[in-house]
């Protein structure tokens, strides 16, 4: 096989981010696995995208993964890292349930239900106080490595590089075929062999997992969970600003946004302490109206004009 | 529906309503004024979505702001909520034609997708500029005459809810009698039925969908205003709303005004029911997307697309 | 060599019967031709056969299996194969990529393997822009590439949905001769609905008439043309036109 210029570059940049931590402060690394969580967020949502729905389950499916990992670690003294795998598991599984019903919903009727996830799971963990802690939450008696800001760091590059590699693969593989064709069309995609329903659920539940997985990671780092942090609407909203900014429907674009937004958004967070959030807002919507391909499909247009993205076009009057 | 499945519907809803009545009237009260709010916010996101064709997902966090608005103004100026309301859902259509000209116009003719992703961002927009220039801080608007109650015999109950089911009734009278009676509502309503088709018989369309999204927006910010005198009010307390009237909407079948009516009453009254109970009552928030469920599987059972 | 069964099939819409009690067998490599005036059922019978409607009643059998019910995906895999009266490719995918989904997903191939079987069924179709997007396409190319995909998913029996339309007579005639190849090589039977009666006459070896969903003739396309209810449903009805 020829090493090409691309895997070369990719290289040295996994390579950068490895070492990233030996010439970064505490504050960059903390920014960094801030970034880490939101790309894996963004990056499953892209992936569901892919099939032409919207879910907006994310903070849903966070803040099962944030419970039980957390639960896990308390109840059953299982290893953090352990609780953070069983975790992503855990939310698979509540997702592949909740699947079964409301994957045969399509647009705003599948949008809507997945965004009210959240706010149920919400609504449960407040309601059974002597399992999940009700309002008040868990605490952990430490947190994850004993606060080791490298192996911690590492831990969260690890489960970026693996979001990404997940995503590639959904790119390039037939799964790729079948999610394309169940969003430009569903009447053909069926009559020529493709299982619509099992697709769906397929991604739905991979999604979830790693969904699961960043609100794991999340808890055990910060050594909490309280039902309004870990079901927050911040881990619906920034994902989707990063991922559209980026450019949807690609595995670059949510990593780009992640990495561009979130790291504007620190600076944001010293100058408007309260309501910076509205930038995300804003992003969203100028970005739906005026560049729906965001950066990574303004390039693709720049460098060879005909790749399209397909679905998403510009406004016309 | 047929005749015969509408009048078994709600010969069973009305039987049902009337046990619970003997058995703890209070159940029943509540849960028809509490049906009430619900309504009369979900029938402008159904008109919406009936005319225009767009889910607005800013629904609740514009009923929001104009609690926002009718709050500041009342503060301000020494005003009762219940006058304030008026000239605040004045500039909330105004508000409501700048936001469609702004941004939902442009995204008409675009996939679905794009028009969900745009009011969800036009719904956090809303949220955190209430955030940045209000705070998070819950604010209340005390108001001496919404503590009324009447004594019925043993039974006492708040009277001043009421005005929320006469809301409802009253938005939804309005609504059937603009668009079955007014020259703009038979319009709307043909724009509804067929955009195409209306462009082509000379309908301004785009002036339609500028009317209604506007005409709902006021509508929504008067149920802020009224939701304002019983509740205190925070950046985020719009959020559920959004979703509830969608349940509403979507169970009473889009489309079907009336229909929001009496899906809000089951709505209510489970709700209420469930609150009666000590102890439970925290349940009660997810008992509309149980009802999301059921529709979704009663629906699936015959076999339909939804 | 696949047979396909339909059997007192019928299909009503909310009181309108679109397909009423029809009763048809064909198989091998024989090509029917189904015709019939506007709204006489033909395209919801092929929607009942490919899966995208399930009927009111009656049965469905390819070779001997009962389909009535299944889903449509997975009567792609048993051998029915169609086309679309509004043509509904992919825009996202490439035209070569369209044609994949076939091979990959009925019959599990690998996108290596795909690929290869894609590129060699786009030759013997004479569709060389492979590599193109869709919305590059010129119309001949687009039915092409619809008969394509149908054919990757290595039909039995494949259903051929007003193909012909929009094309101009030269093109006519290239894709008469590239469906009556396929029938004679690839071992299809073929149904196909068509208004140009000049196509039915040239490619099918039989033909239905369906009026008001129902069977109104079945025979050779003389005998079918003698028949004075076929005039009358043709010529007489008026409504039709």
């Amino acid at each position: 096989m020829k090493i090409s210029p691309k895997i070369v570059i990719f290289l040295i940049i996994i390579l950068l981010s490895i070492a990233f931590p030996f010439f970064a402060g505490p504050y960059q690394q903390s920014i960094a696995k801030n970034v880490i969580i939101y790309m894996i967020l963004a990056l499953s949502w892209n992936m569901l995208l892919k099939t032409g729905q919207i879910s907006f389950g994310l903070a849903g499916f966070f803040g099962i993964g944030a419970y039980a990992s957390v639960l896990l670690s308390l109840k059953l003294g299982i290893p953090p890292i352990l609780t953070i795998v069983l975790g992503g598991i855990v939310t698979s599984l509540v997702a592949s349930a909740m699947g079964m019903i409301i994957l045969r919903l399509r647009a705003m009727y599948f949008a809507i239900t997945t965004l009210a996830l959240g706010e149920i799971f919400r609504v449960i963990i407040h309601n059974v106080p002597n399992f999940a802690g009700g309002a008040h939450g868990l605490i952990l008696p430490g947190v994850i490595f004993d606060g080791n800001g490298l192996y911690t760091y590492w831990l969260f590059l690890g489960a970026a590089l693996f979001s990404i590699g997940l995503s590639y693969y959904f790119d390039k593989s037939k799964i790729h075929l079948a999610l394309t064709a169940i969003r430009d069309n569903e009447t053909t995609a069926k009559v020529r062999g493709i299982d619509i329903f099992k697709y769906l659920l397929i991604v739905f539940t991979i999604t979830a997992g790693m969904q699961g997985i960043a609100g794991g990671l999340y808890a055990q780092s910060f050594g909490f969970v309280t039902p309004e942090s870990s079901f927050s609407g911040d881990f619906i909203l920034l994902p989707i600003a990063m991922a559209l900014l980026g450019g949807i429907y690609t595995t670059a674009g949510p990593v780009v946004g992640a990495i561009v937004l979130g790291v504007i958004s620190e600076y944001l967070k010293l100058y408007i302490p309260y309501g910076h959030l509205i930038v995300y807002g804003l992003i969203i919507v100028i970005v739906i109206l005026f560049m729906p391909n965001g950066i990574i499909g303004a390039l693709y247009v720049k460098i060879d004009g005909r790749k399209t993205f397909g679905k998403v076009d510009q406004p016309n009057e | 529906m047929t005749k015969a499945k509408r009048l078994f519907l709600s010969g069973g809803i009305f039987i049902l309503a009337l046990i619970i009545f003997i058995w703890r009237p209070t159940i029943l009260i509540y849960g028809i004024q509490r049906a009430g709010l619900y309504a009369a916010v979900a029938l402008p996101m159904a008109l919406v979505l009936g005319i225009v064709h767009i889910v607005n997902l800013a629904h609740g966090e514009l009923l929001m702001v104009g609690a926002y608005l009718t709050y500041f103004v009342s503060v301000t100026f020494g005003l009762d909520p219940l006058i304030a309301l008026l000239p605040v859902a004045v500039v909330m259509f105004l508000l409501g034609m700048v936001i469609y000209k702004l941004t939902i116009k442009h995204t008409l003719k675009a996939p679905e997708l794009n028009q969900l992703i745009l009011t969800f961002g036009l719904a956090m927009v809303l949220g955190q500029s209430v955030n940045l220039i209000a705070t998070s801080q819950p604010r209340t608007l005390t108001v001496d005459y919404v503590s009324t109650s009447l004594s019925i015999g043993e039974l006492t109950f708040g009277v001043y809810d009421f005005i929320f089911p006469a809301t409802a009734l009253i938005i939804l009278g309005g609504l059937l009698f603009f668009l079955r009676k007014t020259r703009v509502g038979k319009a709307a309503q043909a724009v509804g039925q067929n955009p195409r088709g209306a462009e082509i018989v000379g309908i301004d369309v785009d002036k339609i969908y500028l009317i209604i999204f506007s005409l709902s927006t006021a509508l929504v910010s008067i149920m802020g205003s009224l939701y304002l005198t019983k509740q205190s009010i925070f950046p985020l307390v719009g959020g559920p709303f959004t979703m509830k009237s969608f349940a509403l909407v979507a169970m009473a079948g889009i489309g079907s005004l009336p229909g929001v009516l009496i899906a809000s009453l089951v709505l209510g009254v489970s709700e209420t029911f469930l609150l009666s109970f000590k102890g439970y009552g925290g349940w009660s928030n997810i008992v509309f997307f149980a009802f999301i469920i059921g529709v979704i599987l009663i629906r699936s059972h015959k076999g339909k697309q939804i | 060599m696949s047979k396909l069964e339909i059997r007192n099939l019928t299909k009503k819409f909310a009181g309108l019967v679109a397909v009423n009690n029809v009763d048809l067998s064909f198989g091998g490599d024989e090509i029917i031709g189904i015709i019939g005036p506007n709204g006489a059922g033909k395209t919801t019978l092929i929607n009942l056969v490919s899966g995208i409607f399930y009927p009111s009643s009656g049965q469905i059998l390819i070779d001997g299996t009962d389909i009535t019910t299944m889903p449509a995906h997975k009567r792609t895999r048993l051998g029915v194969g169609r086309t679309f009266q509004l043509i509904h490719p992919l825009e996202d995918l490439t035209t070569i990529e369209n044609i994949m989904i076939g091979f990959i997903f009925s019959q599990d191939l690998s996108m290596k393997i795909a690929k290869e079987k894609a590129e060699m069924l786009c030759r013997s179709l004479d569709l060389d822009r492979w590599d193109r997007s869709v919305s590059q396409l010129n119309i001949l190319e687009i039915k092409k590439m619809e008969i394509a995909q149908a054919l990757a998913t290595n039909p039995g029996v494949l259903l051929l949905d007003e193909v012909m339309a929009g094309l101009n007579s030269d093109e006519l005639k290239e894709l008469i001769g590239l469906i009556k190849k396929v029938a004679k090589e690839k071992k299809v039977a073929i149904g196909i609905v068509e208004h140009v009666m000049g196509v039915i006459k040239e490619l099918a070896d039989r033909v239905v008439v369906l009026e008001n969903g129902a069977i109104l003739a079945d025979g050779s396309f003389q005998e079918v043309m003698k028949n004075p209810d076929v005039i009358a449903a043709y010529l007489g009805g008026g409504n039709y036109a």
